[in-house]
Protein backbone atom coordinates (compact mmCIF):
# COMPACT_ATOMS: atom_id res chain seq x y z
CA UNK A 1 0.00 0.00 0.00
CA UNK A 2 1.13 3.33 -0.84
CA UNK A 3 1.52 6.09 2.23
CA UNK A 4 -1.00 9.37 1.24
CA UNK A 5 1.47 11.33 3.53
CA UNK A 6 4.64 10.85 4.44
CA UNK A 7 7.31 12.99 6.39
CA UNK A 8 10.37 12.74 6.70
CA UNK A 9 12.61 14.44 9.54
CA UNK A 10 10.11 16.86 9.41
CA UNK A 11 11.32 20.18 11.57
CA UNK A 12 9.26 22.94 12.27
CA UNK A 13 10.77 26.12 13.86
CA UNK A 14 9.03 29.37 14.63
CA UNK A 15 10.05 33.02 16.20
CA UNK A 16 7.54 33.57 19.43
CA UNK A 17 6.51 36.65 20.29
CA UNK A 18 9.75 37.16 22.78
CA UNK A 19 12.07 36.76 19.32
CA UNK A 20 13.36 33.37 20.84
CA UNK A 21 13.39 30.57 18.24
CA UNK A 22 10.96 27.50 19.22
CA UNK A 23 10.97 23.87 18.06
CA UNK A 24 7.35 22.58 17.45
CA UNK A 25 7.63 19.67 15.38
CA UNK A 26 11.75 18.00 15.71
CA UNK A 27 12.46 15.45 13.73
CA UNK A 28 9.02 13.27 12.73
CA UNK A 29 9.32 10.69 10.29
CA UNK A 30 5.50 8.82 9.76
CA UNK A 31 3.88 7.45 7.60
CA UNK A 32 -0.07 7.39 7.00
CA UNK A 33 -1.54 4.52 4.52
CA UNK A 34 -4.72 5.14 2.47
CA UNK A 35 -7.79 4.14 4.14
CA UNK A 36 -6.00 4.11 7.69
CA UNK A 37 -8.37 5.51 10.89
CA UNK A 38 -5.20 7.38 12.57
CA UNK A 39 -5.61 9.23 15.96
CA UNK A 40 -3.27 11.42 17.28
CA UNK A 41 -2.86 12.66 20.23
CA UNK A 42 -0.70 14.57 22.73
CA UNK A 43 -1.07 16.91 25.70
CA UNK A 44 -1.03 20.95 24.93
CA UNK A 45 2.10 22.16 23.09
CA UNK A 46 2.97 18.70 22.30
CA UNK A 47 3.17 19.72 18.54
CA UNK A 48 0.12 17.65 17.20
CA UNK A 49 -1.75 20.84 16.01
CA UNK A 50 1.53 22.31 14.41
CA UNK A 51 1.96 18.82 13.05
CA UNK A 52 -1.65 18.64 11.36
CA UNK A 53 -1.59 21.90 9.62
CA UNK A 54 1.57 20.69 7.29
CA UNK A 55 -0.25 18.20 5.83
CA UNK A 56 -2.68 20.53 4.26
CA UNK A 57 0.59 22.97 3.45
CA UNK A 58 -0.72 25.29 5.60
CA UNK A 59 2.58 25.49 7.70
CA UNK A 60 6.03 24.32 5.45
CA UNK A 61 8.57 22.26 7.05
CA UNK A 62 11.90 24.62 8.35
CA UNK A 63 13.79 21.02 7.75
CA UNK A 64 12.88 17.35 6.38
CA UNK A 65 10.00 17.43 3.93
CA UNK A 66 6.08 16.27 4.23
CA UNK A 67 4.92 14.49 0.81
CA UNK A 68 0.86 14.30 0.65
CA UNK A 69 -0.16 11.98 -2.14
CA UNK A 70 3.72 11.97 -3.25
CA UNK A 71 3.11 15.65 -3.64
CA UNK A 72 6.09 17.94 -2.14
CA UNK A 73 4.48 20.63 -0.07
CA UNK A 74 7.57 22.92 -0.10
CA UNK A 75 6.41 23.37 -4.17
CA UNK A 76 4.26 26.07 -4.56
CA UNK A 77 2.95 24.65 -7.53
CA UNK A 78 1.41 21.24 -5.79
CA UNK A 79 -0.22 24.07 -3.13
CA UNK A 80 -3.67 23.68 -4.44
CA UNK A 81 -3.42 19.85 -5.33
CA UNK A 82 -2.56 19.07 -2.08
CA UNK A 83 -5.37 21.37 -0.36
CA UNK A 84 -8.08 19.00 -2.54
CA UNK A 85 -6.31 15.98 -1.37
CA UNK A 86 -6.16 16.75 1.94
CA UNK A 87 -9.25 18.43 3.59
CA UNK A 88 -8.81 19.87 7.25
CA UNK A 89 -11.18 20.31 9.71
CA UNK A 90 -10.75 22.70 12.74
CA UNK A 91 -11.75 22.90 16.74
CA UNK A 92 -13.46 26.18 16.55
CA UNK A 93 -17.53 24.99 14.61
CA UNK A 94 -18.25 28.92 14.23
CA UNK A 95 -14.76 29.65 13.10
CA UNK A 96 -14.83 27.40 9.91
CA UNK A 97 -18.24 28.23 8.23
CA UNK A 98 -17.54 30.65 5.31
CA UNK A 99 -21.84 31.16 3.71
CA UNK A 100 -24.76 31.93 5.55
CA UNK A 101 -26.30 28.95 4.23
CA UNK A 102 -25.54 25.18 4.55
CA UNK A 103 -25.14 24.12 0.75
CA UNK A 104 -23.71 27.43 0.51
CA UNK A 105 -20.77 26.73 2.78
CA UNK A 106 -20.06 22.95 1.43
CA UNK A 107 -20.11 24.32 -1.86
CA UNK A 108 -18.04 27.30 -0.95
CA UNK A 109 -13.91 24.42 -1.26
CA UNK A 110 -15.38 23.39 -4.82
CA UNK A 111 -16.47 26.89 -6.36
CA UNK A 112 -13.00 28.37 -5.26
CA UNK A 113 -11.66 25.46 -7.62
CA UNK A 114 -13.92 26.24 -10.46
CA UNK A 115 -15.98 22.87 -10.27
CA UNK A 116 -18.85 23.68 -13.10
CA UNK A 117 -22.19 24.10 -11.97
CA UNK A 118 -23.69 20.85 -12.26
CA UNK A 119 -21.52 19.15 -10.78
CA UNK A 120 -21.04 21.44 -8.20
CA UNK A 121 -24.68 20.40 -7.02
CA UNK A 122 -24.21 16.91 -7.45
CA UNK A 123 -20.83 17.50 -5.12
CA UNK A 124 -22.41 19.16 -2.67
CA UNK A 125 -25.81 16.80 -2.48
CA UNK A 126 -23.58 13.91 -2.03
CA UNK A 127 -21.60 15.54 0.52
CA UNK A 128 -23.94 16.49 2.70
CA UNK A 129 -25.85 12.85 2.81
CA UNK A 130 -22.80 11.28 3.20
CA UNK A 131 -22.55 13.61 6.44
CA UNK A 132 -26.72 12.62 7.14
CA UNK A 133 -26.90 16.44 6.52
CA UNK A 134 -28.95 16.28 3.37
CA UNK A 135 -32.37 17.92 5.39
CA UNK A 136 -30.32 21.16 6.92
CA UNK A 137 -29.44 22.29 3.06
CA UNK A 138 -31.12 25.45 3.39
CA UNK A 139 -30.14 26.03 6.65
CA UNK A 140 -28.67 29.13 8.63
CA UNK A 141 -25.54 28.02 10.19
CA UNK A 142 -25.79 29.44 13.53
CA UNK A 143 -29.19 27.75 14.06
CA UNK A 144 -27.35 24.27 13.76
CA UNK A 145 -25.54 22.51 17.11
CA UNK A 146 -21.96 22.27 17.42
CA UNK A 147 -22.27 18.41 15.72
CA UNK A 148 -24.16 19.65 12.79
CA UNK A 149 -21.46 22.59 12.15
CA UNK A 150 -18.89 20.22 12.56
CA UNK A 151 -20.91 17.59 10.19
CA UNK A 152 -21.05 20.70 7.65
CA UNK A 153 -17.72 21.42 8.06
CA UNK A 154 -16.80 17.43 7.11
CA UNK A 155 -19.27 17.79 3.99
CA UNK A 156 -17.34 21.00 3.12
CA UNK A 157 -14.06 18.64 2.35
CA UNK A 158 -15.86 15.99 0.96
CA UNK A 159 -17.17 18.14 -1.74
CA UNK A 160 -13.97 19.66 -2.42
CA UNK A 161 -12.92 15.90 -3.31
CA UNK A 162 -10.99 15.17 -0.36
CA UNK A 163 -9.68 11.21 0.07
CA UNK A 164 -8.07 12.17 3.01
CA UNK A 165 -9.67 14.28 6.15
CA UNK A 166 -7.34 15.79 8.79
CA UNK A 167 -9.59 17.14 11.90
CA UNK A 168 -8.11 18.98 14.92
CA UNK A 169 -9.58 18.58 17.91
CA UNK A 170 -12.79 18.34 15.65
CA UNK A 171 -14.62 17.70 19.03
CA UNK A 172 -13.04 19.77 21.59
CA UNK A 173 -15.62 22.37 21.98
CA UNK A 174 -19.00 20.05 21.61
CA UNK A 175 -21.13 18.88 24.50
CA UNK A 176 -21.51 14.31 24.34
CA UNK A 177 -23.46 14.13 21.62
CA UNK A 178 -22.01 16.32 19.49
CA UNK A 179 -18.93 14.39 20.09
CA UNK A 180 -20.86 10.79 19.41
CA UNK A 181 -22.37 12.23 15.60
CA UNK A 182 -18.58 13.52 14.80
CA UNK A 183 -16.78 10.22 16.13
CA UNK A 184 -19.67 7.77 14.37
CA UNK A 185 -19.34 9.94 10.85
CA UNK A 186 -15.84 10.03 10.84
CA UNK A 187 -15.78 5.95 11.35
CA UNK A 188 -18.57 5.62 8.83
CA UNK A 189 -16.38 7.53 5.93
CA UNK A 190 -13.65 5.94 6.74
CA UNK A 191 -15.22 2.15 6.25
CA UNK A 192 -17.78 2.49 3.65
CA UNK A 193 -15.67 5.35 1.60
CA UNK A 194 -12.02 4.02 2.84
CA UNK A 195 -11.31 7.85 3.53
CA UNK A 196 -8.10 8.28 5.45
CA UNK A 197 -8.72 9.69 8.69
CA UNK A 198 -5.89 11.61 10.87
CA UNK A 199 -8.34 12.86 13.67
CA UNK A 200 -6.59 14.85 16.46
CA UNK A 201 -7.76 14.33 19.88
CA UNK A 202 -7.41 14.77 23.29
CA UNK A 203 -10.40 12.31 24.25
CA UNK A 204 -8.46 8.69 25.08
CA UNK A 205 -12.06 7.14 24.36
CA UNK A 206 -12.34 8.74 20.60
CA UNK A 207 -8.55 7.80 19.99
CA UNK A 208 -9.70 4.35 20.90
CA UNK A 209 -11.44 3.80 18.24
CA UNK A 210 -8.57 4.26 15.86
CA UNK A 211 -6.50 1.58 13.51
CA UNK A 212 -3.38 3.27 15.24
CA UNK A 213 -2.56 5.75 17.91
CA UNK A 214 0.18 7.85 17.63
CA UNK A 215 1.70 9.48 20.49
CA UNK A 216 3.51 12.67 20.95
CA UNK A 217 5.22 14.84 23.16
CA UNK A 218 7.64 17.90 23.14
CA UNK A 219 7.65 18.13 19.18
CA UNK A 220 8.29 14.27 18.70
CA UNK A 221 6.83 10.97 18.37
CA UNK A 222 6.77 9.10 21.58
CA UNK A 223 5.28 6.11 20.79
CA UNK A 224 2.88 4.54 18.02
CA UNK A 225 1.30 1.43 17.72
CA UNK A 226 -2.76 -0.30 18.31
CA UNK A 227 -4.66 1.19 20.37
CA UNK A 228 -4.70 -1.43 22.86
CA UNK A 229 -0.73 -1.69 22.38
CA UNK A 230 -0.64 1.78 23.06
CA UNK A 231 -3.24 2.42 26.12
CA UNK A 232 -1.37 -0.17 28.09
CA UNK A 233 1.18 1.52 28.71
CA UNK A 234 -0.16 3.38 31.43
CA UNK A 235 2.88 5.08 33.19
CA UNK A 236 5.03 6.55 29.91
CA UNK A 237 1.22 8.00 29.03
CA UNK A 238 1.29 9.53 32.46
CA UNK A 239 4.69 10.73 32.49
CA UNK A 240 3.25 12.76 28.85
CA UNK A 241 0.54 14.48 30.95
CA UNK A 242 -1.98 12.02 29.22
CA UNK A 243 -4.36 9.93 30.60
CA UNK A 244 -5.23 5.99 30.01
CA UNK A 245 -8.65 5.21 29.66
CA UNK A 246 -10.06 4.57 33.22
CA UNK A 247 -10.15 0.51 32.43
CA UNK A 248 -6.43 0.44 31.83
CA UNK A 249 -5.58 2.40 34.30
CA UNK A 250 -7.63 0.28 37.02
CA UNK A 251 -5.91 -2.75 35.58
CA UNK A 252 -2.78 -1.69 35.51
CA UNK A 253 -3.44 -0.63 40.04
CA UNK A 254 -4.60 -4.01 40.26
CA UNK A 255 -1.83 -5.90 38.77
CA UNK A 256 0.52 -3.75 40.81
CA UNK A 257 -1.55 -4.69 44.23
CA UNK A 258 -0.95 -8.17 42.72
CA UNK A 259 -4.51 -9.21 41.16
CA UNK A 260 -3.32 -11.83 38.60
CA UNK A 261 -4.89 -10.13 35.56
CA UNK A 262 -4.08 -10.34 31.76
CA UNK A 263 -1.75 -7.27 29.70
CA UNK A 264 -3.87 -5.13 27.25
CA UNK A 265 -6.99 -4.54 29.23
CA UNK A 266 -8.33 -1.21 27.90
CA UNK A 267 -12.61 -1.18 27.77
CA UNK A 268 -14.51 -1.58 30.65
CA UNK A 269 -15.93 -4.75 29.40
CA UNK A 270 -12.52 -6.82 28.96
CA UNK A 271 -11.91 -5.62 32.34
CA UNK A 272 -15.06 -7.17 33.99
CA UNK A 273 -14.45 -10.04 32.24
CA UNK A 274 -11.06 -10.70 33.64
CA UNK A 275 -11.91 -9.82 37.00
CA UNK A 276 -14.81 -12.16 36.43
CA UNK A 277 -12.16 -14.65 35.52
CA UNK A 278 -9.98 -14.17 38.44
CA UNK A 279 -12.50 -13.78 41.00
CA UNK A 280 -15.63 -16.12 40.22
CA UNK A 281 -13.18 -19.24 38.89
CA UNK B 1 -28.51 51.32 7.32
CA UNK B 2 -27.04 47.58 7.74
CA UNK B 3 -29.20 46.79 10.90
CA UNK B 4 -32.32 48.00 9.36
CA UNK B 5 -31.96 46.26 6.19
CA UNK B 6 -30.44 42.88 7.53
CA UNK B 7 -34.08 41.66 9.49
CA UNK B 8 -35.58 42.77 6.66
CA UNK B 9 -36.54 40.15 4.11
CA UNK B 10 -40.34 39.42 3.78
CA UNK B 11 -40.34 35.20 3.11
CA UNK B 12 -42.92 34.86 0.32
CA UNK B 13 -42.96 33.61 -3.14
CA UNK B 14 -44.95 35.90 -5.18
CA UNK B 15 -44.13 37.31 -8.65
CA UNK B 16 -41.73 39.85 -7.50
CA UNK B 17 -40.14 37.81 -4.95
CA UNK B 18 -39.02 35.19 -8.31
CA UNK B 19 -37.46 37.62 -9.98
CA UNK B 20 -33.69 37.79 -10.43
CA UNK B 21 -31.99 40.09 -8.10
CA UNK B 22 -29.81 42.10 -10.77
CA UNK B 23 -33.61 42.76 -11.87
CA UNK B 24 -34.99 43.89 -8.63
CA UNK B 25 -31.67 46.63 -8.34
CA UNK B 26 -31.95 47.73 -11.96
CA UNK B 27 -35.51 48.16 -11.78
CA UNK B 28 -35.70 50.34 -8.73
CA UNK B 29 -32.52 52.08 -9.83
CA UNK B 30 -34.82 52.85 -12.94
CA UNK B 31 -37.97 53.97 -10.67
CA UNK B 32 -36.09 55.56 -8.33
CA UNK B 33 -34.90 57.92 -11.36
CA UNK B 34 -38.48 58.21 -12.54
CA UNK B 35 -38.89 59.24 -9.13
CA UNK B 36 -37.09 62.38 -9.50
CA UNK B 37 -39.00 62.81 -12.91
CA UNK B 38 -42.18 63.41 -11.70
CA UNK B 39 -43.22 67.26 -11.15
CA UNK B 40 -47.22 67.13 -11.56
CA UNK B 41 -49.80 65.66 -9.80
CA UNK B 42 -50.45 63.37 -12.17
CA UNK B 43 -47.44 62.55 -12.44
CA UNK B 44 -47.08 61.50 -8.98
CA UNK B 45 -50.34 59.48 -8.49
CA UNK B 46 -48.93 57.09 -11.17
CA UNK B 47 -45.92 57.25 -9.14
CA UNK B 48 -48.60 56.19 -6.00
CA UNK B 49 -51.03 54.02 -8.34
CA UNK B 50 -47.26 52.09 -9.26
CA UNK B 51 -46.76 51.59 -5.67
CA UNK B 52 -49.38 50.34 -4.47
CA UNK B 53 -50.01 48.13 -7.71
CA UNK B 54 -46.46 46.41 -6.69
CA UNK B 55 -47.14 46.04 -3.11
CA UNK B 56 -50.77 44.19 -4.26
CA UNK B 57 -48.21 41.47 -6.53
CA UNK B 58 -46.09 41.09 -3.75
CA UNK B 59 -47.91 40.03 -1.76
CA UNK B 60 -46.51 42.15 1.51
CA UNK B 61 -48.60 43.84 3.79
CA UNK B 62 -48.94 47.25 3.07
CA UNK B 63 -48.71 48.41 6.44
CA UNK B 64 -45.43 46.86 6.64
CA UNK B 65 -44.01 48.98 3.80
CA UNK B 66 -45.35 52.16 4.78
CA UNK B 67 -43.79 51.79 8.16
CA UNK B 68 -40.37 51.49 6.08
CA UNK B 69 -40.78 55.50 6.08
CA UNK B 70 -41.03 55.59 9.67
CA UNK B 71 -36.94 56.36 9.85
CA UNK B 72 -37.30 59.42 7.99
CA UNK B 73 -40.30 60.45 9.25
CA UNK B 74 -39.19 63.57 10.84
CA UNK B 75 -36.75 64.91 8.27
CA UNK B 76 -40.12 64.09 6.11
CA UNK B 77 -41.85 66.70 8.27
CA UNK B 78 -38.99 69.28 8.26
CA UNK B 79 -38.87 69.13 4.62
CA UNK B 80 -42.15 69.83 4.38
CA UNK B 81 -42.65 72.53 6.83
CA UNK B 82 -39.53 74.27 5.95
CA UNK B 83 -40.50 74.23 2.46
CA UNK B 84 -43.99 75.59 3.26
CA UNK B 85 -42.64 78.52 5.47
CA UNK B 86 -39.24 79.73 3.39
CA UNK B 87 -41.18 79.25 -0.08
CA UNK B 88 -40.70 82.07 -1.90
CA UNK B 89 -44.14 82.97 -4.30
CA UNK B 90 -47.16 85.24 -5.18
CA UNK B 91 -49.96 82.81 -3.52
CA UNK B 92 -49.80 83.96 0.18
CA UNK B 93 -52.22 81.96 1.98
CA UNK B 94 -51.26 82.63 5.25
CA UNK B 95 -48.99 85.46 7.05
CA UNK B 96 -48.25 86.09 10.58
CA UNK B 97 -45.19 89.21 10.73
CA UNK B 98 -42.61 87.76 8.78
CA UNK B 99 -43.59 84.13 8.14
CA UNK B 100 -46.21 83.21 5.48
CA UNK B 101 -47.22 80.25 3.69
CA UNK B 102 -47.41 80.31 -0.07
CA UNK B 103 -49.17 78.25 -2.26
CA UNK B 104 -46.04 78.09 -4.32
CA UNK B 105 -44.52 77.11 -1.49
CA UNK B 106 -46.80 74.57 0.45
CA UNK B 107 -46.35 72.69 -3.36
CA UNK B 108 -43.15 72.49 -3.44
CA UNK B 109 -43.05 70.97 -0.23
CA UNK B 110 -45.78 68.22 -0.61
CA UNK B 111 -43.93 67.10 -3.40
CA UNK B 112 -40.61 66.89 -2.03
CA UNK B 113 -42.58 64.87 0.58
CA UNK B 114 -44.31 62.73 -1.44
CA UNK B 115 -40.80 61.82 -2.99
CA UNK B 116 -39.04 60.97 0.16
CA UNK B 117 -42.07 58.66 0.95
CA UNK B 118 -41.71 57.28 -2.60
CA UNK B 119 -38.08 56.65 -2.58
CA UNK B 120 -38.12 54.76 0.70
CA UNK B 121 -41.14 52.80 -0.29
CA UNK B 122 -39.57 51.70 -3.48
CA UNK B 123 -36.61 50.53 -2.18
CA UNK B 124 -37.91 48.94 0.71
CA UNK B 125 -39.63 46.83 -1.42
CA UNK B 126 -36.75 45.51 -3.26
CA UNK B 127 -35.53 44.20 0.43
CA UNK B 128 -38.65 43.06 2.17
CA UNK B 129 -38.66 40.58 -1.12
CA UNK B 130 -34.94 39.85 -1.56
CA UNK B 131 -33.12 37.89 0.98
CA UNK B 132 -29.77 39.38 2.09
CA UNK B 133 -27.82 36.28 0.77
CA UNK B 134 -29.42 36.81 -2.98
CA UNK B 135 -29.11 40.86 -3.04
CA UNK B 136 -25.62 39.92 -2.48
CA UNK B 137 -25.61 37.49 -5.68
CA UNK B 138 -27.17 40.37 -7.75
CA UNK B 139 -24.78 42.92 -6.48
CA UNK B 140 -22.05 41.09 -7.33
CA UNK B 141 -23.16 40.44 -10.95
CA UNK B 142 -24.09 43.98 -11.49
CA UNK B 143 -20.74 44.95 -10.33
CA UNK B 144 -18.89 42.55 -12.26
CA UNK B 145 -18.12 44.17 -15.37
CA UNK B 146 -16.54 47.13 -13.60
CA UNK B 147 -13.68 44.66 -12.58
CA UNK B 148 -12.15 46.39 -15.14
CA UNK B 149 -11.71 49.46 -13.93
CA UNK B 150 -10.77 48.23 -10.46
CA UNK B 151 -14.00 47.82 -8.28
CA UNK B 152 -13.13 44.76 -6.25
CA UNK B 153 -16.50 42.96 -7.03
CA UNK B 154 -15.98 39.58 -5.71
CA UNK B 155 -14.32 40.75 -2.52
CA UNK B 156 -16.91 43.17 -1.79
CA UNK B 157 -19.45 40.35 -1.91
CA UNK B 158 -17.45 38.31 -0.23
CA UNK B 159 -16.89 40.33 2.57
CA UNK B 160 -20.96 41.06 2.68
CA UNK B 161 -21.25 37.33 3.05
CA UNK B 162 -19.17 36.91 5.78
CA UNK B 163 -20.53 39.94 7.43
CA UNK B 164 -24.31 38.08 7.20
CA UNK B 165 -22.60 34.35 8.23
CA UNK B 166 -21.18 36.15 11.72
CA UNK B 167 -23.33 39.01 12.13
CA UNK B 168 -25.61 36.48 14.54
CA UNK B 169 -22.51 34.66 15.76
CA UNK B 170 -21.58 38.15 17.09
CA UNK B 171 -24.54 39.57 18.77
CA UNK B 172 -24.16 35.88 20.59
CA UNK B 173 -21.14 36.80 21.59
CA UNK B 174 -22.14 40.48 23.06
CA UNK B 175 -25.16 38.99 24.83
CA UNK B 176 -22.51 36.81 26.05
CA UNK B 177 -20.31 39.15 27.00
CA UNK B 178 -22.69 41.87 28.86
CA UNK B 179 -24.01 38.84 31.09
CA UNK B 180 -20.82 38.47 31.95
CA UNK B 181 -19.71 41.52 32.50
CA UNK B 182 -23.04 42.04 34.53
CA UNK B 183 -21.84 39.05 36.81
CA UNK B 184 -18.97 41.28 37.29
CA UNK B 185 -21.01 44.13 38.85
CA UNK B 186 -21.13 45.98 35.52
CA UNK B 187 -24.36 48.43 35.27
CA UNK B 188 -24.85 49.40 31.47
CA UNK B 189 -28.03 51.24 32.65
CA UNK B 190 -28.59 54.95 33.58
CA UNK B 191 -25.97 57.64 33.20
CA UNK B 192 -25.90 60.56 30.57
CA UNK B 193 -24.73 59.96 26.97
CA UNK B 194 -21.09 60.25 27.82
CA UNK B 195 -21.50 57.58 30.57
CA UNK B 196 -23.08 55.14 28.80
CA UNK B 197 -20.80 55.36 25.98
CA UNK B 198 -17.94 54.71 28.81
CA UNK B 199 -19.87 51.99 29.52
CA UNK B 200 -19.92 50.09 26.69
CA UNK B 201 -15.94 49.97 26.63
CA UNK B 202 -15.99 46.77 28.81
CA UNK B 203 -18.34 45.35 26.22
CA UNK B 204 -16.64 46.39 22.77
CA UNK B 205 -13.15 45.48 24.44
CA UNK B 206 -13.77 41.85 24.50
CA UNK B 207 -16.06 41.53 21.42
CA UNK B 208 -13.33 42.92 19.35
CA UNK B 209 -10.58 40.77 20.59
CA UNK B 210 -12.81 38.02 19.69
CA UNK B 211 -13.84 39.08 16.25
CA UNK B 212 -10.03 39.26 15.41
CA UNK B 213 -9.48 35.65 16.78
CA UNK B 214 -12.22 34.21 14.91
CA UNK B 215 -11.37 36.31 11.29
CA UNK B 216 -7.91 34.78 11.96
CA UNK B 217 -9.34 30.95 12.06
CA UNK B 218 -11.73 31.78 9.49
CA UNK B 219 -9.21 32.94 6.93
CA UNK B 220 -7.00 29.87 7.62
CA UNK B 221 -9.97 27.54 7.27
CA UNK B 222 -10.67 29.46 3.73
CA UNK B 223 -6.99 29.14 2.70
CA UNK B 224 -7.18 25.31 3.75
CA UNK B 225 -10.48 25.11 1.43
CA UNK B 226 -8.48 26.88 -1.41
CA UNK B 227 -9.63 30.16 -1.43
CA UNK B 228 -7.78 32.26 -3.64
CA UNK B 229 -9.80 35.25 -4.89
CA UNK B 230 -12.52 35.63 -7.01
CA UNK B 231 -10.13 34.07 -10.30
CA UNK B 232 -11.67 31.08 -11.45
CA UNK B 233 -14.41 30.62 -9.45
CA UNK B 234 -17.67 28.93 -10.12
CA UNK B 235 -20.50 29.50 -8.42
CA UNK B 236 -23.37 26.61 -7.75
CA UNK B 237 -26.40 29.56 -7.65
CA UNK B 238 -26.28 30.79 -11.18
CA UNK B 239 -28.35 33.80 -11.51
CA UNK B 240 -30.54 33.42 -14.61
CA UNK B 241 -32.87 36.19 -16.06
CA UNK B 242 -36.59 34.54 -17.02
CA UNK B 243 -39.27 35.73 -18.81
CA UNK B 244 -40.93 37.85 -16.02
CA UNK B 245 -37.61 39.48 -15.91
CA UNK B 246 -38.52 40.91 -18.43
CA UNK B 247 -41.55 42.44 -18.17
CA UNK B 248 -40.62 43.78 -15.07
CA UNK B 249 -37.87 46.05 -17.17
CA UNK B 250 -40.96 46.42 -19.57
CA UNK B 251 -42.78 48.20 -16.33
CA UNK B 252 -40.00 49.76 -15.30
CA UNK B 253 -39.42 51.82 -18.61
CA UNK B 254 -42.52 51.96 -19.25
CA UNK B 255 -43.19 53.92 -15.72
CA UNK B 256 -40.05 56.26 -16.96
CA UNK B 257 -41.30 56.78 -20.28
CA UNK B 258 -44.45 57.82 -18.97
CA UNK B 259 -43.16 60.41 -16.33
CA UNK B 260 -40.33 61.89 -18.95
CA UNK B 261 -43.68 62.46 -21.00
CA UNK B 262 -45.61 64.28 -18.31
CA UNK B 263 -42.54 66.24 -17.89
CA UNK B 264 -41.32 67.17 -21.34
CA UNK B 265 -44.15 66.11 -23.54
CA UNK B 266 -47.19 68.30 -24.87
CA UNK B 267 -49.18 69.82 -21.64
CA UNK B 268 -52.68 69.38 -21.42
CA UNK B 269 -53.72 70.42 -18.04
Amino acid sequence: MEPVIETKGLKHVYIDSDNNPVTALDGIDLQIMSGEFVAVIGANGSGKSTLARHFNALLLPSEGSVNVHGLDTLDENNLWQIRQDTGMVFQNPDNQIVAAVVEEDVAFGPENIGVPTEELKQRVEDALRAVDMLDYREHAPHLLSGGQKQRVAIAGTLALGSRCIVLDEPTAMLDPKGRKEILSTVRKLNREQHITVVYITHFMTEAMQADRVIVMGDGRIKFQGTPRDVFSRVEELEKLGLEAPLAAKFAFELRKSGVKLPQGIITNEELAEALAGTFCA
Amino acid sequence: MLDITLGQYYPGNSFIHRLDPRTKILTTLILIVAVFLANSAIGYAALCAMVLFIIAISGLPFMLVLKSVKPLLFIIVLTLVLHAVMGQGEHVLYQWKFIKVTEEGLQLGVQMAMRLILLLMISSILTFTTSPIVLTDGIEALLRPFRVIGVPAHELAMMMTIALRFIPTLMEETDRIIKAQTARGADFSGGNLLARAKNMLPILVPLFISAFRRADDLAIAMEARCYRGGEGRTRMHQLAYRSGDGLAFVFAFAMIGLLAFLRWGPKFI
